[in-house]
């Protein structure tokens, strides 16, 4: 009995379903269908006399097609859950230059809107996606279209089947019915793979989103590069440098004293020796920020035990994994929990960490637990979005969840080839 | 003492060599890779070494390695081990077999001659040395901050110099403070601490760290 209702259930739902898709697949045709049906309207034996109505439907086409191929997609991701990248090109920044100018990526123009303007209709038109766009609305209706329409013929068919008095056409009637009903779960289904095979990006479109989103990374790895060598030539400069020439200038100094005045000598040599203990500890918290030695002698997983125990938090650290990766994979892998601890420190007030590392067939999954105050989230500028963005030049993903309150869970998975 | 120095870079080699021999100690054999170290610690069987943790042919621990197998081998083999850097990872590891003999410091605590020659000796001793490095990260844990919390502020630093290896008439010195009142100190701190205090000095190095170490 009560599968008889979820059916009836799933076959009402599937008819209403049917409808809507027969409706947003029929919709360029049946423009189509009036412009022609004016054409004929207004035949006086000249084919070129009503050629206005044709036009307009060619340009509502091509009105219809964005909105018409929007509506499908979300269709499919509310019914079905699959959701299909719609791959439009994205317009740049259209920026003012010094002569007072605007530059849109393809012009300039005298003022923003038409800047605007101009590069709304530019990206348009060389979009491939508007091709696709355009494909998608002359095969819908024949594929999709047809299938959906199956249990609305059959009603129709059973309407008007049982107002005739004769008994094939109640036949036909019944089974129009039949068809109507028996489809209706599933005809509307049709939509899915339709939707995909037809309108998902091409691989040219992805290819080129592709390469902007490359682009963008190099740039980003380029410039944090350059920010780090530059630290690095600061420290040594300010640190390093420094304390040798000032270790120098004490032995010469030393050298001249050791005849005449041996106490002040002993003093000299006693601070250059402390000097260059201090360069030494420098150079070491340098070097541990370049790359830790840990990583170098023992690979991730002992660097993240390693870090574990210099952190004041108590941190455990569970793995079933040992493994070596890329240097540069281990690096920012270990920098992004080694920033994470210190969040979890510094910003969550936490006393306790759990880090786990596992790895699945393609991945390796980093998870970082605190027991902090929560409230962590991604801001443009921030800490977590630099690691995300340095995770994704690994084409690695980062999820945070934090809610105000704790606790903090952040994973990280990054994809790799080496294990 | 009989001496193995087992070092890649020459000049840190060379200097070391050259300090031991100062202090009137002799090196038999000298070490430049992690094969080399092992071989040179099983057939010397010196009175103590001196091992580089990162050495050729991979650069990375293979000093330590070679430590722990000879370690493996002969239990109690006493080693000083020097790098430039100090991890309590390594130092767990090094302590793990609990027998003593072992000491861990940067490669900069020969600066200060007469305090490395002590180490050094303490350690051929069968005694425990750690650098004051890597025992202020072992007492600013997660763990220890947890279970250090009941001591006084002079417990605490008398439980660090105890940490690096020192007798009580070395903490003595380094507090300016009589024996008696730092084994005053050592007894009060054991029992809120629970471990079992004993006579030999070694034997309660070892059992300090090995409780500081515990997870």
């Amino acid at each position: 009995m009560r599968q008889l209702v979820s059916w009836a259930g799933s076959a009402c739902v599937g008819f209403a379903r049917a409808c809507v898709v027969v409706v947003v697949a029929m919709l360029v045709p049946a423009v189509w269908a009036a412009a022609v049906a004016v054409w004929i309207w207004w035949w006086d034996g000249d084919p070129w006399s009503g050629i206005a109505p044709l036009v307009w439907a060619a340009i509502g086409t091509l009105a219809l097609s964005r909105p018409l191929c929007r509506m499908v997609r979300s269709l499919v991701e509310r019914w079905t859950g699959t959701v299909i990248p719609a791959g439009y090109r994205e317009a740049g920044p259209v920026i003012q230059l010094s002569t007072g100018y605007w530059w849109n990526g393809f012009s300039y123009e005298r003022t923003s809107r038409d800047a605007l303007l101009d590069q709304k209709w530019r990206t348009r038109w060389r979009d491939p996606a508007v091709w696709r766009d355009l494909r998608f609305t002359a095969i819908a209706p024949v594929t999709m279209g047809v299938v959906a329409a199956i249990p609305l013929g059959g009603v129709v068919a059973a309407a008007l089947g049982f107002s005739q008095p004769d008994l094939s056409a109640r036949l036909v009637g019944v089974l129009g019915l039949v068809v109507a009903i028996a489809g209706a779960p599933y005809a509307w289904r049709s939509v899915e793979p339709v939707a995909v095979r037809f309108l998902r990006a091409s691989t040219a479109m992805a290819l080129a989103d592709r390469v902007n989103e490359l682009t963008a990374q190099r740039a980003d790895t380029t410039v944090a590069q350059a920010a780090e060598i530059r630290r690095i030539e600061r420290n040594l400069h300010d640190g390093a440098q420094a304390r040798l020439v000032a270790l120098g200038l004490s032995l010469a100094t030393v050298e001249k004293l050791m005849e005449t005045h041996p106490d002040q000598a002993r003093a000299l040599l006693r601070d250059a020796r402390a000097g260059a203990a201090t360069s030494l500890t420098e150079l070491r918290d340098l070097v541990r920020g370049i790359n830790p030695p840990v990583l170098t002698e023992r690979g991730l997983i002992d660097a993240v035990r390693a870090l574990a125990l210099n952190s004041p938090l108590e941190a455990a650290v569970s793995t079933d994994v040992q493994l070596r990766l890329d240097p540069p994979i281990e690096s920012a892998v270990y920098f992004g929990v080694a920033e994470l601890m210190t969040n979890a420190v510094k910003h969550a007030h936490a006393t306790r960490a759990r880090i786990s590392i596992t790895r699945d067939d393609t991945d390796i999954v980093v998870d970082v637990e605190d027991d902090g105050r929560g409230g962590a989230g991604v801001r443009d500028g921030g800490g977590l979005a630099g690691l995300r963005r340095r995770l994704a030049v690994f084409d690695g993903t980062l999820e945070i969840t934090s809610p105000a309150g704790g606790p903090t869970r952040v994973r990280m998975v990054v994809p790799c080839a080496s294990l | 003492m009989r001496i193995v120095v087992a070092e890649d870079l020459y000049l840190l080699r060379d200097g070391m060599v050259r300090l031991i021999e100062a202090y009137g100690h002799e090196v038999v054999a000298t070490a430049t890779t992690g094969p080399e170290t092992l071989e040179a610690l099983l057939t010397w069987r010196p009175d103590v070494s001196i091992v580089d943790v990162r050495m050729p042919p991979t650069q990375s621990d293979e000093g330590l390695r070679a430590v722990l197998a000879a370690r493996g081998e002969v239990p109690g083999l006493p080693v000083l081990i020097l790098s430039q850097h100090v991890e309590q990872l390594y130092a767990r590891e090094l302590l793990a077999d609990g027998a003593g003999g072992i000491g861990y410091f940067l490669k900069e605590s020969v600066f200060d001659a007469d305090q490395f020659i002590d180490a050094l000796e303490r350690v051929a001793a069968g005694g425990t040395a750690m650098d004051p490095a890597v025992i202020a990260k072992l007492l600013s844990s997660g763990s220890s901050n947890r279970r250090l919390g009941r001591l006084t502020e002079r417990e605490h630093s008398v439980l660090g110099l105890m940490a690096e290896g020192m007798s009580n008439q070395a903490i003595g010195r380094r507090l300016f403070l009589s024996e008696s009142a730092i084994s005053k100190y050592t007894t009060s701190m054991f029992g809120k601490l629970g471990i079992a205090d004993d006579d030999d000095n070694n034997r309660r190095v070892l059992a300090v760290l090995t409780y500081l170490n515990r997870p």
